[in-house]
This record gives structure tokens, sequence and C-alpha cells, in this order.
């Protein structure tokens, strides 16, 4: 019996069908024609500012992979949860993602102490989870294989980068440092000791509870401490009682705020009580150049085509929206690398050679085998309640995870 | 520490927290109002203050209402909702069931609707700053430096103190209130109509609520977990003695004090933990609080 060559082909694509399929049948959310992205974010409550316009970013990032072709040939889809900045809601919608969903990885989370909560999980079940913009240095540090995140920037580089800039460009010798008591404030602290130390520069350190309402004992303490610049790294609410005080007490240097509390700067403006207070004023931020600027404004255009009648409403795009583009880029370049027949773990390895300029941030997109942090430079903005001025220059923290 | 630093410090503390405290002290005297009379710790009283502060902002920033209609109907809207939950929910658990429990998950469940409407018209997801009715200028009292606000707060919440212990002591509902403390069932037979006193003292205490919400917000920032504080005002009763009205205020002066004294002269990392320090302290030194009476089987 012969065999004719269209019969030997169709045998032989057959066979190559079958052995791909296997591969495919084990991977969950992979079909022929789609790649399943679980994506969660707080698209309500009170911290939907951290992490609702981030999510619309990644997701018009992958819309706009999609209309090029997808990846491979495979659609991005996305299935997007609310986890409202909660560690409850943002495991509860993880599991919910992994287990009933079935997406091959996930993409999400804005707020570092709710995402650190899903570490456990998802180490246990092996699902790569490379987080929105948390900074989620918890889940960090040790690295893992499976998680991959600070986007935005890890929280040891923001605390860092705020003592760089305020001796490099303030000329500070004595620092007036008010951070969180919890983990992320320790985060901040341990990485801005480190460039104190290095830039010899004293800092004056008061730990606040991020739920506090009277401000007047820590910055009536670190007045005393006769410093030369006052360095905020807290949340939005706690930033903006400690500026209203300051200029209330009449403290005339200058001060420096951090990204993690400059969520609506326009809310900020108006909580200090006015412009007045915002005369000496810096505020940090991780993008490549000023919001909306030259550089970046690709992403404001983009949101606006994408969401037009979001685009239309007071405080949209949120101020981190930019933020979501870095991560969504990150997952399309470890699929591209993953080849045609991608799996949980060719992802992976491809993440961990991940470096490459998102052209949104201020610094390189970098992993490696023992990093996973993603961003660690941040740029300084002169802000005084309505018009914002770069400060030339990139900041960055000298420290370095030891193990 | 130098001995001028410590002035300063010392000066500052008693300041800020005499202000701080005034506010402590009108939630403390809300909680114990109720507390008194229908034995429930209510467990809503910093939502209810958290709501009356959100619509008070709605009314002011988003409607542009002037202040002399936003605040009446802050007050007035603040009084009948805290009645009606009375009169519509309490006293229905209560005839359902007996078990002062019920009533505890009923006023905590009352907490969870009005922070989740709060959260639902989209005011409470970023941090607001209500507008202050008075200059926020600064002025020297000593060394200390307080704002105009901080002494119309301190004046206001102790002129409605010394009205509702004058409302308590000389008029006649109020004396009608104190008998349903004491006795609810002898007040009862002497003609007292029980719902109606429950009824007023929930809007009395809405109204309260209301006003150190007016009184504050300006200085700490709205959100929808500002309710939290609270916790000073339980804090406070506690230390005060919790069926004590004097006590509760004065309770609230004491946790305002020690807490900027102890961020002062402690840690701010300490903050905190200063009020639950405070009522273990009362609790080990005078289990029944500053104000409380001796311990006594209740004759019904």
């Amino acid at each position: 019996m012969t065999m004719s060559r269209r019969t030997i082909t169709a045998g032989a694509l057959a066979l190559a069908a079958t052995a791909t399929l296997p591969a495919l049948a084990q991977e969950p959310g992979l079909s022929a024609t789609s790649i399943k992205i679980g994506m969660f974010a707080p698209l309500s409550g009170a911290n939907m500012a951290y992490g609702f316009d981030v999510a619309n970013a990644a997701k018009m990032y992958y819309d706009k992979i999609n209309k090029e072709g997808g990846i491979h040939g495979r659609k991005i889809e996305v299935v997007l949860e609310d986890d409202r900045c909660n560690a409850n809601d943002l495991v509860a919608a993880v599991k919910k993602l992994v287990e009933q969903d079935q997406v091959f990885l996930l993409n999400g989370g804005s707020c570092s102490a709710a995402v650190v909560a899903a570490k456990e999980y998802v180490v246990r079940s092996k699902v790569p989870m490379i987080m929105l913009n948390a900074s989620g240095d918890g889940a960090l540090y040790p690295p893992t294989d499976y998680i991959f995140g600070a986007f935005s920037i890890s929280q040891y580089a923001v605390g860092g980068a705020m003592v760089d800039f305020a001796a490099k460009n303030l000329g500070a010798k004595k620092i007036a440092y008010v951070n969180h008591d919890d983990a992320y404030g320790a985060w901040n602290l341990e990485a801005s000791k480190v460039d104190a130390e290095q830039l010899k520069v004293d800092l004056a350190i008061e730990s606040v509870s991020p739920t506090i309402t009277d401000v007047t004992a820590p910055f009536l303490k670190l007045r005393a401490a006769n410093p030369d610049v006052l360095v905020i790294v807290t949340y939005a609410r706690p930033a903006a009682l400690l500026i209203k005080k300051a200029f209330e007490m009449g403290f005339t240097k200058p001060i420096v705020l951090s990204v993690t509390g400059t969520a609506s700067l326009s809310q900020l403006a108006e909580n200090v009580g006015g412009k007045d207070a915002l005369k000496n004023f810096y505020i940090q931020d991780v993008l490549a150049d000023l919001p909306g600027g030259p550089k970046i404004k690709w992403v404001y255009d983009m949101y606006k085509a994408s969401y037009p009648e979001l685009a239309a409403k007071p405080d949209h795009p949120q101020t981190y929206m930019p933020y979501g583009i870095p991560s969504a880029m990150a997952i399309v370049k470890a699929l591209q690398e993953a080849g045609p027949q991608p799996t949980r773990d060719k992802v992976l390895a491809a993440m961990k050679k991940t470096n490459f300029d998102s052209g949104v941030m201020a610094g390189p997109v970098v992993f490696t085998e023992t990093d996973r942090a993603a961003n660690k430079s941040t740029i300084f903005i002169k802000y005084d309640g309505t018009n914002k001025t770069l400060v030339p220059g990139v900041f960055t923290s000298r420290w370095k995870y030891k193990g | 520490m130098d001995f001028d630093l410590f002035l300063l410090f010392a000066q500052q503390g008693l300041a800020s927290g005499v202000v701080v405290g005034s506010v402590y002290a009108l939630l403390a005297l809300a909680i114990v109002m109720i507390f008194k009379t229908s034995e429930v710790p209510n467990f809503a009283q910093g939502e209810v203050f958290m709501a009356s502060g959100y619509l008070a902002l709605f009314l002011l920033v988003f409607q542009g209402a002037a202040v002399w209609f936003t605040i009446p109907f802050t007050l007035v809207a603040s009084f009948i909702a805290a009645a009606l939950f009375r009169r519509g929910v309490l006293t229905q658990v209560a005839k359902a069931s007996g078990s002062p429990v019920n009533l505890v998950i009923a006023t905590l469940g009352l907490s969870y609707i009005l922070k989740g409407l709060v959260r639902r018209t989209g005011f409470g997801d970023t941090p607001r700053s209500f507008p202050s009715l008075v200059p926020t200028d600064s002025i020297m009292i000593g060394q200390a430096s307080v704002t105009k606000l901080d002494i119309a707060i301190f004046l206001t919440a102790v002129s409605v103190m010394a009205l509702v212990f004058w409302m308590f002591a000389y008029t006649r509902t109020g004396r009608a209130m104190r008998a349903v403390g004491m006795n609810p069932k002898a007040a009862q037979l002497m003609g007292v109509n029980l719902e109606k006193i429950h009824m007023l003292i929930w809007g009395l205490s809405g109204v309260v609520s209301a006003i150190a919400a007016l009184l504050i917000s300006p200085k700490i920032l709205m959100t929808a977990e500002m309710g939290a504080i609270v916790t000073m005002a339980f804090a406070a009763a506690i230390v005060g003695g919790f069926t004590s009205l004097p006590g509760a205020v004065v309770g609230g002066f004491i946790i305002g004090i020690v807490e900027n004294f102890v961020g002062l002269f402690i840690s701010s990392r300490a903050i905190a933990v200063a009020p639950f320090a405070a009522i273990m302290l009362v609790l080990i030194v005078r289990p029944q609080g500053l104000f409380g009476g001796k311990f006594a089987i209740k004759k019904v």
C-alpha cells in the first residue's frame, strides 16, 4: 500500500496539531484565538483614584494590540474585577479570576498593602501575576518566580529618591521626614536612611498613622528640628493635613511630597487651603515627562480616543492613568517572546529578561533573575496649585536588596 | 529636650488637645445620651457624624446652598433621620427580640448603610475639604498657635454642651429623659411616653453629631471613613464613665489632650494607642470611669 504526498502531509499536520494540543489544553485561558488576562483594580470606593484609570490605560493598550492583529494571531481578552484596594476583596477577585474564569495570567493591583495579600495564593497556584501600578514591595522582596511589579515605582525607590532630590536639588543638610507607621512607611524609610547616610544628610523622622486626624504633634516636633526641607512620604490625606498645618504655622521651607500622595492635585490644592500653602512645593512623579507633556502626549491622546465620555468628565484621566501602560507593554512583550505556543513557564522566563524603555516612565522597565521591581527612577515637579514646572534630572535611590 | 521647647510643646499640646477634645466630647455626649436611656452603644454614631458632614458638604459645595440654609437643614435632617431610625428599626427589633445584642447589630447595620450610601454618591472617593465658615488665620495664645477656626470650634462645642446640660437639668423633656434613663417602667407609669422620649434622644444625638461634623470637618478632611473618629469618643465615654454626661465631656477633653501630649512628648507612633492606654489605666484604677457611679444592680 502506498500513500500519496497529500495524505502524508495531512497526516503530519494532524500529528503536529495533536502534539501541540496537550500544551494548549494544559494552559488555562489560552485558545487558538485568544489569551484571557485577569485584571483587577479599585474600580469603586475611596481609593479608586489609585487604579480605575490605570486599568483603563492597560485595557486601551491591549485593545491597540488587538487592532494590530493580536499576539501571534491571538486576541487579548480581558476579565476585569473590582478589588476596592481592599485585601479581602482583592484576594477574592484573584481567586475568582484563576479558578472560575481560568485566566492565563493576572494583571492587577494598584494598592500595595492589598496586593501583597494575594502573594501566597498566587505563588501556590503558580499563576503569573504582573501588577498594574502597585509598588507591592512586600510581594517583590524576596523575589518569587511568579510575581512582578513596581511598574510605577518600588516604595524603597520612592523613599530613597525623595532624599536624593532634597539633598541634591534643594541642598538640604537636615530633612524633616514624615512616613506612615506601617510596612509601606518602613520600606520608604529603609531606603531613605541609606540615601541619607551616603549623602551625609540628617533625618528628623516622624512616623504617623495613615488615619491620623490631628497632625499638630508630629509637625511641631519636625519644625523644632529646624529642617531645611519637609519631606512627606504619605498618602494624600495625611499629606494635605501636614501641608495645611505647615501653612497655618508659618513654615516657609520647601515641602516635597512623594508620588503616593499626589492622586488628585486639584483636590490637594483645595484641601491644603489654597495656593498660598503651595508657594514652595514640589511633587514627585514617575513619568518620563510632565503629565500631558510632549513625551507622553500619545498616552493621553489614546485615552481620549478610547474613552471620550470619561475624558470629558472633570478629574479624568486620573493622575496615575499612564502607569497602566508599562505593565501592559511588559505582558505583551513577554507573550510575544514566549512564541506561538506560549505557556505560563515560557512567559515567566521571558518576564525575567524584560528590559525596555516604555517611553512613559522616568526609567526603563527592567527585571532580572533576582529583581522583580520594574522602575526605580523618579522626576520632580514644582507645583504652585495651578502650574507644573519640571525640575531637570532623574532621581533614584542607592538602596539595594541584599537578600 | 530643653525647657523652652518643653514649654512650647506643653502649651501647644494643651491648646490643640482642648480644641480636638471638645469635638470628642460632643460625640461622647451623643453616645452616652443614647446609652443612658436605651443601654445600647450606638456603633453608628461615627457614621451619623460622617453622613451629616457629607450632607452639609453636598448642599454647601455641590449645590451652592447658602450657609443659613445648609446648617439648619443638616441639623433638622440629622434629627429626623436618627429619630426615624429609632422608631422604624430599633423599636421593631426590640419588639421582635428582647435581646440588646440585636439592637447593637442594628446600629452596626446602620453604620454600613450610611457608609455605603456616601460611597455610592461618589463624593467619598477622595479626601475632600469642608469649607471653613470661620477664618483659618492663626493667632498666638502664649506660645501656642491656634486658628480662629479652632477657637470657634471650642466655643461652639462648649455652648452646645451647656445647652444640652441645661435641657437635661431644667426642662420637662430633659427630666423625662433622665427619668427614662433611671427607670423606664416607673417613668412610663408617671405618664412619660417612652417611644417619644427615645425618638427625641436619638434625634438629639443626631443633631449633636451633626454639629461635631460641621465643626471638625474643615480640619480633618472628609472621607467615607471619617466616622472612625468615634473611636476617640467611645474612649472618652469610657474614661468619663459610660453613663455620665459630665464624664463624657471631661473624658473628651482628657483624650484630646493625652493624644497631643503623647504625640509631642513620647512618639507620633503612639498617638493611636494613647486613648486605649488611657482607657486601660482608668479601668484598672477606677473601673466605673472617672464620673461613673458605684456598681449597683439595676432594679426594674
